[in-house]
């Protein structure tokens, strides 16, 4: 298979798990001939037969480095999906991933960038719900121009008891779209109970910093992850702050996105 | 010698990536993996870092580009924190009387003009993350919490946080 100009590639010892593996592939993934891949991983199937006492594990390695062992095979394939998408995210031919979650409105991207439980998805739903296009839950990717592509994973939502559910977004109810968008607003924000959304807007320069905090390829590719960055900052809003409820800030946001003249990039 | 007849030190010129902004500048330490946004003033005073221009005629500058008075103090205080970032040449040391003796100065000035707070240089650093700290992951602190069920355990390489049944339902730990 190949993914942004690299191929990938993953074999198993039971085909009966094909369509398993197909199912946890990330977006953008393509189907490609058989050749070299730049990462091979393998999945020892630990099959329902078994042999005495002997528990019966599934393997999962990358190449030739172990990377889980577990009767659960759930457990195996989320470690691969994972694995598999930070490659992708890391060695992206032409593309910058940013943790991020993107939404579109009127033509420009909204971009929510943060670390895992700072609230992104929450804060992505609500502005879905007030009327913007999903573009992405998990990586805002941006081509070398510095506009956005969707990246269209399923949605991973928390029930607040501690478990996750997945959801595809297009059970949201609201468009998906494919068309690249230039960055209108960047939210840099985390959620803390009882916080009123005070932000303060950013320098282009503190843009940048705020995106690279959260960019998989940093540090491989720094120098192009900066100029990027910057063209996709250069006519954007940049705000940044703590947040509460995200029901209580989204008018105040769509209402920033919609007044900000872009300035020349 | 007067410390304002002192010359500029030399800014470090290997293992960065440079980023010119609108009045400021972007730099990344290939050597540290640290990135740095210096602001007008600190950009400034880090262009003159050629090891030849006197101090003084950097705060004349700064003077000029300001329309404010700025005198040899800035200059003192930008240097300290581009010296802290690593971004003046190795060995590169600076007088710990004019600096402290700056940092005294501005808390003063600034009392009685607060206008000069746009003088006040700035280096605002991060370091950059590793791949796997930019994406999707949970630590085995958040996970013993149930936090982050279903993402990967960032400090427990090939385990994932899962929320456990039967008897120990309820509970989490990454596997």
């Amino acid at each position: 298979m190949v993914s942004f100009g690299r191929r990938y590639g993953i074999r198993t010892t039971d085909p009966a798990l094909i369509d398993r593996l197909v199912s946890v592939l990330p977006p953008e993934v393509k189907p490609g001939r058989p050749g070299n891949v730049a990462c091979l991983y393998s999945l020892l199937a630990a099959g329902t037969e078994r042999r005495g006492k002997v528990r019966r594990v599934n393997l999962l390695y990358g190449d030739e480095v172990p990377l889980t062992r577990s009767k659960n095979l759930e457990v195996v394939m989320e470690v691969l999906e994972s694995d598999l998408q930070l490659q992708i995210a890391e060695w992206a031919r032409g593309r910058v991933f940013v943790h991020a979650g993107v939404v579109g409105l009127g033509g420009r991207a909204i971009l929510v960038p943060g670390s895992s439980q700072s609230g992104k998805t929450t804060l992505v739903r609500a502005l879905v719900d007030a009327g913007a296009t999903f573009y992405s839950d998990e990586y805002a990717v941006l081509d070398l121009r510095g506009r956005v592509h969707p990246y269209r994973k399923h949605l991973s939502v928390r029930d607040g008891r501690g478990g996750a559910r997945k959801i595809h977004p297009e059970a949201l109810g609201g468009p998906v779209e494919a068309k690249p968008l230039p960055v209108g607003l960047v939210v840099a924000t985390s959620y803390r109970a009882g916080a009123t959304w005070r932000p303060r807007r950013q320098s282009p320069g503190r843009a940048v910093m705020e995106l690279l905090a959260h960019t998989v390829s940093a540090r491989r590719k720094p120098e192009r992850a900066l100029t990027t960055l910057r063209l996709a900052t250069s006519g954007a809003l940049v705000l940044k702050g703590v947040r509460g409820d995200a029901e209580a800030m989204v008018d105040s946001l769509l209402s920033k996105a919609a007044a900000h003249e872009p300035s020349a990039a | 010698m007067k410390p304002t007849e002192t010359l500029m030190p030399s800014a470090r010129t290997t293992e960065l990536v440079v980023e010119e902004l609108p009045g400021e500048i972007l730099v990344y330490d290939l050597k540290r993996h640290r990135a740095h946004c210096l602001n007008r003033t600190s950009a400034l005073v880090w262009r003159h870092c050629d090891g030849r221009t006197p101090v003084s005629e950097v705060a004349e500058v700064l003077e000029d580009e300001y329309e404010v008075p700025a005198d040899a103090e800035i200059v003192w205080l930008a240097l300290d924190r581009l010296r802290k970032a690593k971004l003046l040449d190795d060995g590169t040391e600076l007088p710990a009387e004019e600096i402290s003796h700056s940092r005294r100065e501005m808390v003063q000035k600034l009392a009685v003009v607060g206008g000069l707070s746009i003088l006040l240089p700035v280096v605002a650093s991060i370091r950059s993350p590793l791949a796997a700290q930019a994406g999707s992951s949970t630590t085995n602190a958040q996970c013993n919490q149930c936090i982050g069920v279903g993402l990967p355990c960032s400090d427990r390489p090939g385990r994932i946080c899962v929320a456990r049944t039967g008897k120990q339902a309820g509970t989490c730990r990454c596997q």
